[in-house]
């Protein structure tokens, strides 16, 4: 229970070791939320679960076991994924594929194993990470552009799916973000490209969670949206 | 930051005597801000927001450039540079597009897109003195999908996501955060003149709207509120030039 003696809610973050995804969950637990973290390897979380999200049995097993230690999942935040720039040409059959295997795929396997529960309690919310280079693509990141706009139209389809039945179901696309996925080199550093940006720098992760943050608790009349705090480098 | 003498950020918020204004103008006192209230006329209404949220009432038509300079000189006068703009006044007028006079095109272009023009280079000059700002501009659903028989509703709301676009490029680098908010039905006033346009009791027009939406239910005022609570504050800074959308996921236009 919260110190008013409400229940606390129940959040589930992939991705939740690094970046975005420690950020998220250290938002959530700072505003009152029991955080499951899930990722390769073990997050800093209430409860931390080490699954890859491309296996659809291991999410199922870590969402079993979040129901039981920490009481049914209110809020899902899929954030896992990585980031590459390869030029079209040079992306492999196999590239091409664990790209959308992580990202679709793992957004659709940890919203598969979410969804029956908060469907019967006929409540709950999940915010998916997509990106603003869905929204405006980039120069050698056709991949990951394609896997990050194909969670967009999943999103979408489902929050029209189960918006009649209380499950709330939004995007957030952040934009060029400083965390671990931006190697130091990368040309999202330069500060030639920063100087392009309306806001002159990139977006801090803890930005990034205060949107998701701001979805989960204040959102309540955003279904299927796609909010991107970008930096301005989409408008 | 120079700041209001009771360290408070002044928050000026338009068309703020009822529905989703008065929602946000209670909001953004909750938040800790020294809101100033405007409408177009005294009213009792008025009174009793500014009372509420223990604000400054400002009355101006914000169609009218001078009111509206006039207006924001006594703000900062009285209160200090305005740092946060919600410009949430709007004039609607529904009709099939070749029976719409001229007249009652152009006041809802004066009104809805003239009067942010107004208000926002009003309040910029004391934003740059601030050294920071916020706008938050109150489109609509209809902006962003059209409507039959809202020509002009919808071209001026159109107008204002440009207008929030552009000026979130202009001014970001500056530390003035522009970007818009786009609501879909919300339970305010105008549902009265919705229900009177088509014919049908309120409660028929609210219960047809909630069928209409993914979410089965329209929005309330607060929501919306909460919404532009967001993108008032330091929360929102990476969002430049932003259309935020709570409509219940009506923009696939059900209808």
């Amino acid at each position: 229970m919260s110190s008013h003696g409400e229940p606390l809610k129940v959040a589930m973050v992939t991705g939740a070791a690094s970046g975005i995804g420690a950020a998220v969950s250290a938002l959530l637990s700072e505003h009152g939320w029991r955080v499951a973290g899930v990722d390769l390897r073990k997050p800093a979380s209430d409860l931390a679960l080490i699954a890859d999200v491309t296996d659809r049995d291991a999410l199922r097993e870590a969402v079993d076991s979040i129901s039981r230690e920490l009481g049914p999942i209110d809020l899902l935040v899929t954030v896992a994924g990585y980031y590459e720039m390869v030029p079209v040409a040079e992306i492999t059959a196999q590239r091409w594929w664990r790209m959308l295997e992580v990202h679709l795929g793992g957004t659709r396997n940890a919203c598969a194993a979410v969804l029956p529960e908060m469907l019967r309690r006929n409540s709950g919310q999940i915010i998916t990470i997509s990106s603003e280079l869905a929204l405006g693509g980039g120069d050698g990141d056709a991949h990951y552009a394609a896997a990050k706009g194909a969670i967009i139209g999943f999103t979408k389809s489902l929050a029209v799916e189960v918006a009649g039945k209380g499950v709330r179901v939004n995007s957030v696309a952040p934009g060029p973000t400083d965390t671990p996925l931006l190697e130091a080199d990368s040309p999202w550093r330069d500060p030639g490209f920063l100087g392009t940006l309306p806001l002159r720098r990139l977006v801090r992760p803890e930005e990034v969670a205060e949107a998701v943050l701001f979805l989960a608790e204040e959102g309540s009349y955003f279904c299927g949206q796609v909010i991107s705090p970008n930096a301005g480098a989409v408008i | 930051m120079a700041m209001h003498p009771e360290g408070r950020t002044v928050a000026l918020v338009t068309g703020a005597a009822q529905g989703i204004g008065r929602a946000t103008a209670l909001r953004l006192s909750a938040d800790g801000m020294l809101v100033v209230v405007n409408d177009r006329k005294p009213s009792e209404e008025l009174d009793r927001i500014v009372e509420e949220c223990g604000g400054i009432p400002a009355i101006a038509d914000v169609s009218d450039p001078h009111a509206v300079e006039e207006m924001v000189s006594r703000i900062e006068a009285e209160a200090g540079p305005v740092g946060v703009l919600v410009s949430n006044a709007a004039y609607m007028a529904m009709g099939p597009f070749l029976e719409q006079s001229e007249d009652e095109w152009w006041a809802q272009i004066r009104t809805n897109l003239c009067g942010t023009f107004h208000l926002i280079r009003s309040v910029l000059p004391g934003m740059r003195r601030l050294g920071r700002g916020k706008i938050v501009i109150v489109s609509s659903e209809w902006g962003v999908t059209g409507w039959p028989n809202a020509t002009a509703y919808a071209a001026s709301k159109a107008g204002l996501i440009s207008l929030g676009k552009t000026l979130g490029r202009e001014l970001a680098p500056e530390g003035i955060f522009v970007n818009v908010v786009a609501p879909g039905v919300t339970d305010t006033p105008q549902l009265e003149c919705d229900a009177r346009d088509a014919g049908i009791p309120v409660e028929e027009m609210r219960e047809r709207y909630a069928a209409e939406s993914p979410i089965r239910r329209i929005g309330k005022p607060e929501e919306i509120a909460a919404t532009i609570s967001f993108l008032a504050s330091s929360r929102s800074d990476p969002f430049v030039g932003q259309v935020l959308q709570p409509n219940g996921g009506t923009t696939r236009c059900w209808a």
